[in-house]
């Protein structure tokens, strides 16, 4: 058993799964893109900050030495440590290991020369001489992180700035790139409206005239030439409401109304009489007066259409077609070829066809979902290889 | 008077007997040079920055004390000149320096 999963595709529904895609795509290259420049702009804020700062710590640290120099002379009469109020210091010696320190962050990178640590900002020095041994001197000061907030700010300017710019570009560029799929489509478009319109007048006439012909009259042979001719005619007409239906009649607002299906499947049955004959396919109806539904009267033909016209299509010659309507269920059964398991997920698809033996463009089926899909009709197919297929609708 | 000699002379021996490598060979002949022994060491410190550097430096001298390796001033070596060859084992030599190390480093010492 199958249950439908979605299934409406409309000419424009490849186009805009590419356009997602391309969209998708185009998106995370951009803020990759972003991201990237936007680390080069804070590297390149940081560094000129700290370029900045290392000439004022610079002579902080010179200032500092000498007062160390001072202090390793006269380190047997006093071992005070120097302190200033506008820098905070530590002295390392040659195997890296702390001798003291006054310092607020104790991340130290003593490979790098000057650099951030916890809103601080540290300098390096190697003095030339190891007054009291030590081979580093850490400068620290505070990072008052206005560069930072500054930095921020015009990252997410200019990032949001790039990114509506790229966004635009990429519109041009996916309209420039969609143009030969776009013109290809209004082309069949174009195509399908125009045949359709210039095959009703004579389908028309044809069908009207036949309509007309009182068949009782004729002789046999005569009757059955004009028989075949009411079939050709028929699936023309068929094929032609199918068409009108995809290019026009899903974009035109559907005039519903209380219908009864029991009599509207009558009706139809009855139009599909003379092809079903041809077959020897026998209708068996099982159909309980007075079901209603609210529907557009063209929709639920059409779907009758397309769900009696494959059973008949795919049958087998004296087969059978069982109707069964009951409160909220139809259900068409046929002893035809049935359908292939895998074949079944792909049902719904606008132009798949698993017989190539019959006739048809692969539409019909498509329409039948998209029509289910707008009045919300759960439809369920169950087949058998050379068994037959049922197609049962619920609704509620 | 004779006890009281002999009590002088007890402690001179118990003195001698359990002072370090570093009080016996060290620190006697330093006392009779002006420089403080602990010049030396800042010297050292100046130099060589951590103890591992300090120690190998000062024991590298002591084995074969040479005008190049000495971190003294020129004036210094022409007036007291250079010192003799250490005639201590390397592990009197490592105890002794190790001593010197504890008493100078500057590690614990800053306020």
């Amino acid at each position: 058993m199958l249950a439908l999963k979605s299934s409406v595709i409309d000419l424009r529904q490849s186009e805009k799964k590419t356009l997602i895609g391309f969209f998708c795509l185009y998106l995370t290259l951009c803020i990759v893109i972003l991201i990237f420049i936007s680390f080069v702009y804070y590297k390149f804020q940081k560094d000129f900050m700290l370029s900045q700062k290392r000439i004022d710590l610079q002579n902080y640290s010179n200032e500092f030495i000498i007062k160390l120099k001072q202090l390793h002379i006269n380190f047997d009469k006093n071992q005070l440590y120097p302190r200033d109020n506008r820098f905070k210091t530590a002295i390392y010696d040659s195997d890296k290991k702390m001798i003291f320190s006054t310092l607020q962050s104790n991340k130290i990178q003593l490979d790098n020369i000057v650099y951030t640590s916890n809103n601080k900002i540290h300098f390096i020095k190697e003095p030339e001489s190891y007054y009291l041994g030590a081979r580093y001197v850490i400068m620290e000061i505070n990072d008052d992180l206005v560069w930072l907030s500054n930095t921020q700010k015009q990252i997410i300017f200019f990032s949001i700035g790039g990114l509506i710019f790229m966004l635009i570009v990429g519109y041009f560029l996916l309209r420039l790139f969609l143009k030969p799929m776009r013109d290809a489509m209004h082309l069949l478009d174009r195509f399908i409206k125009d045949t359709t319109h210039e095959l009703n007048t004579p389908i028309s006439a044809i069908v009207a005239n036949i309509e007309m012909i009182n068949i009782n009259e004729l002789d046999e042979k005569l009757a059955r030439k004009i028989k075949r001719i009411d079939i050709g005619a028929k699936t023309v007409s068929n094929i032609y409401e199918d068409l009108t239906y995809l290019t026009l009649n899903n974009k035109i607002m559907s005039q519903n109304e209380k219908l009864n299906v029991s009599q509207v499947i009558h009706q139809r049955v009855e139009y599909f009489n003379t092809l079903a004959a041809v077959k020897k396919i026998k209708f068996t109806l099982n159909v309980q007066n007075e079901i209603y539904v609210v529907m557009d009267v063209k929709k639920l033909s059409k779907l009758l259409d397309n769900l009696i016209s494959n059973a008949i299509k795919y049958n087998k010659v004296g087969g059978f077609i069982q109707i069964v309507l009951k409160e909220k269920y139809l259900c068409i059964e046929d002893s035809g070829k049935g359908i292939k398991k895998e074949q079944l997920a792909l049902l719904y698809d606008r132009y798949s066809r698993f017989d190539k033996t019959v006739g048809g463009f692969g539409i019909g089926l498509n329409i039948v979902s998209m029509i289910c899909k707008e009045y919300d009709l759960d439809i369920n197919i169950e087949s058998k290889v050379n068994s037959g297929t049922k197609v049962e609708l619920q609704w509620s | 008077m004779s006890v009281k000699l002999s009590i002088a002379i007890i402690i001179l021996f118990n003195t001698l007997t359990y002072a370090s490598v570093y009080e016996k060979n060290c620190i006697t002949c330093h006392k009779k040079i002006p420089v403080s022994i602990d010049k030396y060491f800042y010297r050292y410190l100046l130099k060589y920055s951590s103890e591992v550097e300090v120690k190998k430096a000062i024991k590298n001298y002591l084995q074969n004390p040479t005008q190049e390796k000495t971190v003294m001033a020129e004036a210094f070596i022409n007036r007291f000149g250079i010192k003799k060859k250490s005639k201590l084992s390397t592990n009197d030599l490592d105890s002794a320096i190790n001593d010197y190390w504890q008493k100078y480093k500057i590690f614990g010492k800053l306020q």
